[in-house]
């Protein structure tokens, strides 16, 4: 798959993105997810908040954002084919390690995720593990 | 929405009816498996109600790591695996995990990251070993906590790479309302694959 | 196992703020676990598995949250509780303060008695 989860932006404004994921039957995991029940996993609904919310962090380091935290991420409403997620993140704070943003997404109205993630830059080119 | 069984499905007597929440054994007609969305390689151990281990593998043939991240003109390419797809590999081993404590006859579906912190990131060459525990399972639902370790093949070495806690439901229960099929449309093909590859009983 | 009214309470915090994803300082005694807090369904579910843990009772998750009578058209009429409802519901939930409530009779406004002093009252009554 190409890991592009936001189609078009909508809205811009400095702590506050709006942004539209189409889903099509042409994207091959929904052969897998599921095979009887294609809808959009739940993780990519949070890749599609995530990759708005790096539209505000913007040009702030040259590293790429990465999800660092995640809390009370909760699913509603299924995305399925030929239906689009509305998401939109507000930036909700910063620290030390990066910023907070609170996102929700929608379908036809209907909250199908929403929940609160921290990105932070991607620290090392190349990932070993840590040792403490 | 579609309601016919797909061709090939023997039809047994005990035909579940809607608003049952059994949903029948697994079917088999799906074994050929598509792998567009899996996210752990191969089961380690499975521990009834209690714990499931697995790996990935973590590769640069994998399609993902090129688009996460591409080279621009001030770096340098940055191939990691997203770590909403950790999740995912943790969600999976989880669903098993909770799936297999009620033989798989319950439709398991991820409905809450309570929590995920990450403390590293995976490139390639590296595998990721997932451990879920199972915290508490009813008729509606399940929570589980993990960790997800971070392995060097080439040492094997491993380190703390994220903690990751999960709730799912169990969806014939809790959206009755919810138009989707009566199959179980989650334990298919793939994971009928994966448990068998892993020397899984089903 | 404790039933001391402030050990309670910072359990039930505790259990909040894991659950909900909240900050400590938001879980205050009259926050509203759906409007203040933010709690969906699932939400429910959590919060019922972390209170058997932390304090060691079982609970019936309609016992907490009796959707089966907000649920149910002879308790229900026109989206607002009748009068056997809302005597089903007081006796069901004899920890929750109703009064508020009383006045819309509005399945809409249910989720308000759902505050975190409400919690923590059921709490205590489960642990007697």
């Amino acid at each position: 798959m190409r890991f592009e989860l936001i189609d078009r932006v909508l809205e811009r404004e400095p702590d506050r993105v709006v942004a539209i994921k189409s889903l099509t039957s042409a994207e091959e995991y929904l052969a897998d997810h599921f095979p009887d029940f294609p809808v959009l996993p739940g993780v990519l609904m949070l890749e599609a908040m995530a990759q708005a919310g790096r539209l505000l962090a913007g040009g702030q380091t040259d590293s790429p954002w990465v999800i660092r935290q995640v809390r009370n991420v909760r699913y509603g409403q299924m995305v399925r084919p030929g239906q689009t997620l509305r998401v939109e993140v507000t930036r909700r704070g910063q620290d030390e390690t990066g910023l907070e943003f609170q996102g929700v997404g929608t379908v036809d109205g209907q909250v199908a995720v929403q929940g609160r993630f921290h990105l932070a830059p991607l620290e090392a080119p190349r990932p070993s593990p840590r040792h403490d | 929405m579609s309601k016919r069984p797909a061709e090939g499905v023997q039809e047994s007597g005990e035909r579940t009816e809607r608003g049952n929440p059994r949903s029948g054994p697994l079917t088999e007609h799906r074994l050929i498996p598509a792998m567009r969305w899996i996210w752990i390689d191969r089961i380690l151990e499975l521990e009834r109600g209690v714990r499931c281990v697995a790996i990935k593998n973590v590769s640069a043939a994998e399609d993902v790591l090129h688009d996460h991240f591409p080279a621009t003109d001030q770096s340098p390419a940055l191939p990691v695996l997203p770590n909403t797809l950790v999740i995912e590999g943790m969600a999976q081993t989880a669903g098993i995990l909770v799936g297999h404590a009620r033989d798989f006859q319950e439709k398991v579906i991820l409905a809450k990251i309570t929590r995920a912190v990450f403390h590293a990131d995976t490139g390639p060459g590296y595998a990721i070993r997932y451990t879920a525990r199972l915290d508490r399972i009813d008729d509606s639902g399940a929570a589980t906590t993990g960790t997800a370790e971070l392995i060097d093949p080439a040492s094997g070495q491993a380190a703390p790479l994220a903690d990751i806690e999960l709730m799912f439901s169990h969806i014939d229960r809790n959206r009755a309302g919810l138009a989707f099929p009566e199959s179980n449309f989650v334990f298919t093909g793939q994971f009928i694959s994966l448990l068998r590859r892993s020397g899984i009983a089903i | 196992m404790t039933s001391n009214p402030d050990q309670v309470y910072s359990k039930v915090q505790e259990v909040l703020v894991d659950a909900l994803g909240v900050d400590e300082e938001e879980v205050t005694p009259q926050a509203k676990l759906v409007e203040d807090l933010g709690a969906e369904s699932i939400d429910f579910l959590d919060i019922v598995f972390r209170l058997e843990k932390a304090f060691g009772i079982k609970i019936e998750q309609s016992e907490l949250f009796p959707e089966s009578v907000l649920n149910d058209p002879r308790y229900v009429q026109d989206g607002k509780v009748t009068d056997d409802g809302l005597a089903e519901l007081r006796q069901r939930l004899p920890h929750a303060d109703l009064s508020e409530f009383e006045a819309s009779r509005s399945v809409e406004d249910f989720s308000n008695i759902f505050t975190v002093d409400a919690i923590v009252k059921f709490v205590q009554a489960k642990l007697g």
